[in-house]
């Protein structure tokens, strides 16, 4: 069960440690950005300060929309939620029995069946009345167990920070691909507490009501082929409790230690470090301190801002 | 007559459209077994087992044809209405549409979901989920 909790802290780890290196390199441009506006280009290594800074704007400008984005949509779905709000079904009441969770289900008049934990500091679960008149009580039961985890781990919390970092850490892809195998693994995680509380039956059933009714249609829009979709990862584990690795890809694995080193050699060559490169003739020094770093930084940049502007739905 | 195309073309297809009222769904089945029928034919069949109004009929299959469910041709003086998707067709569509309105609708909101509606899933994993579900000493669907 700490796997889930695991992977976060990995994000978060890396998430810190790049931010750190990164802020770094800003504060070393700072004063060179002050010069620039002052006195205009001068050197080659103004345009690349230049064009670094640049990109961090960028980084800054995504996270925050990252953040306003999540909380928007989540605020426009909460009023809709709201308004369609039903007193609580008694086979909810029934199925939520010692489970601690009292004020905190809302059960949504919806045609479309669909449960999830919503809200930040004290979250709740939300429940459709499609999902409740699909299932019985205890597959009910073994939803809300899944939801209770959820809840207790403050998961919509998680999820809208580990968001924030992937879009403002856009130029280190590979944050944005743990972010993905954390929201894997809680599902999971979340699965397997509802077992470990009421065995494997009632949360298999529960799921595989809520399957979509479309036994040979490829609904092949939404997940790359290639991979399991989420859902497929989840049924693995509750047979046979295999380990999932996280699937990261050589180009975001290449992109993000390019672009951390790249970042970290230009700290270097801008702070103290540049009396002892001074030596070498420009020729060599600027393009391969400045230029190769920077253009790292770039292609990581290109790569990871236009995959963060996407709406969720859309990434594949 | 021209009418309700129009009003088809300008309203947007909303996934809840193609859900079907339990009426609409009585008339639906009627066609799908028949493939195809004027509305004095459903009233007939459907009168078998109830009283129902010549327009009421009429109205739900002008509504069907508007969502797009049925497609009709003049005969004469009256339409012959026939299913525009087989019965299949249709629950794909469905639930297709289900998943796409619930991923963009919940997409970008920050909340931990229980998602199986939002995937893909194999035929393999699917009866892999049925067999568990049953071994747990349950019936699903």
């Amino acid at each position: 069960m700490a796997r889930a909790d695991r992977a976060f802290g990995i994000l978060i780890g890396l998430a810190l440690v790049s931010s750190a290196i990164l802020i770094a390199l800003l504060l070393t441009l700072v004063p060179r950005a002050e010069q620039l506006l002052a006195r205009g280009a001068e050197e080659p290594a103004d345009v690349v300060a230049a064009l670094v800074l640049a990109l961090a704007t960028c980084g800054i400008s995504l996270g925050v929309f990252a953040l306003f984005r999540q909380l928007a949509a989540t605020a426009v779905l909460i009023r809709s939620l709201v308004a369609r709000k039903i007193a609580l079904p008694a086979s909810v009441a029934q199925a939520a029995h010692g489970l601690e969770l009292d004020q905190r289900i809302d059960v949504v008049a919806d045609e479309r069946p669909f449960s999830f934990c919503y809200w930040f500091l004290r979250p709740r679960i939300c429940l459709s009345t499609a999902l409740v008149a699909r299932l019985d009580g205890e597959e009910l039961r073994a939803v809300l167990l899944h939801e209770r985890y959820h809840l207790q781990h403050r998961d919509p919390l998680r999820i809208v920070v580990a968001r924030y970092f992937a879009a403002g850490l856009y130029v280190v892809p590979v944050v944005d691909e743990l972010v993905g195998f954390y929201a894997l693994q809680k599902e999971i995680a979340a699965d397997e507490y509802a077992v470990s509380r009421d065995g494997v039956g009632a949360l298999a059933s529960a799921l595989y009501k809520l399957l979509p009714d479309a036994d040979d249609i490829s609904l092949g829009l939404l997940v790359p082929v290639s991979s399991l979709s989420v859902t497929e990862a989840r049924i693995e584990q509750l047979i046979a409790s295999r380990q999932i690795a996280p699937t990261l890809s050589p180009v975001s694995i290449g992109l993000s230690g390019g672009a951390l080193v790249a970042a970290a050699v230009l700290v270097a060559v801008q702070g103290g470090a540049s009396m002892a490169f001074a030596a070498l003739p420009q020729l060599v020094a600027v393009p391969g301190l400045l230029v190769g770093p920077a253009s790292l930084l770039f292609a990581a940049a290109v790569d990871g801002g236009l995959h963060q502007l996407r709406p969720q739905s859309q990434r594949a | 007559m021209g009418k309700p195309d129009l009003r088809r073309l300008r309203r947007p297809e909303k996934a809840e459209e193609k859900f079907l009222g339990p009426l609409e769904a009585d008339v639906m089945d009627r066609l799908w077994r028949r493939r195809s029928a004027t509305v004095r034919d459903i009233v007939e069949d459907l009168g078998r087992s109830r009283e129902l109004a010549y327009t009421t009929v009429m109205t739900i299959m002008v509504r069907l044809h508007d969502k797009g469910l049925l497609e009709r041709v003049r005969d004469g003086k009256t339409y012959v209405y026939r299913p525009a998707f087989t019965r299949e067709q249709h629950r794909a569509r469905l639930s297709r549409d289900l998943a796409r309105g619930l991923v963009a609708e919940f997409g970008d909101a920050a909340l931990a979901a229980f998602t199986a509606e939002l995937d893909t899933v194999d035929a393999s994993h699917r009866a892999t989920l049925r067999k568990l579900a049953q071994r747990g000493g349950r019936g699903a669907r």
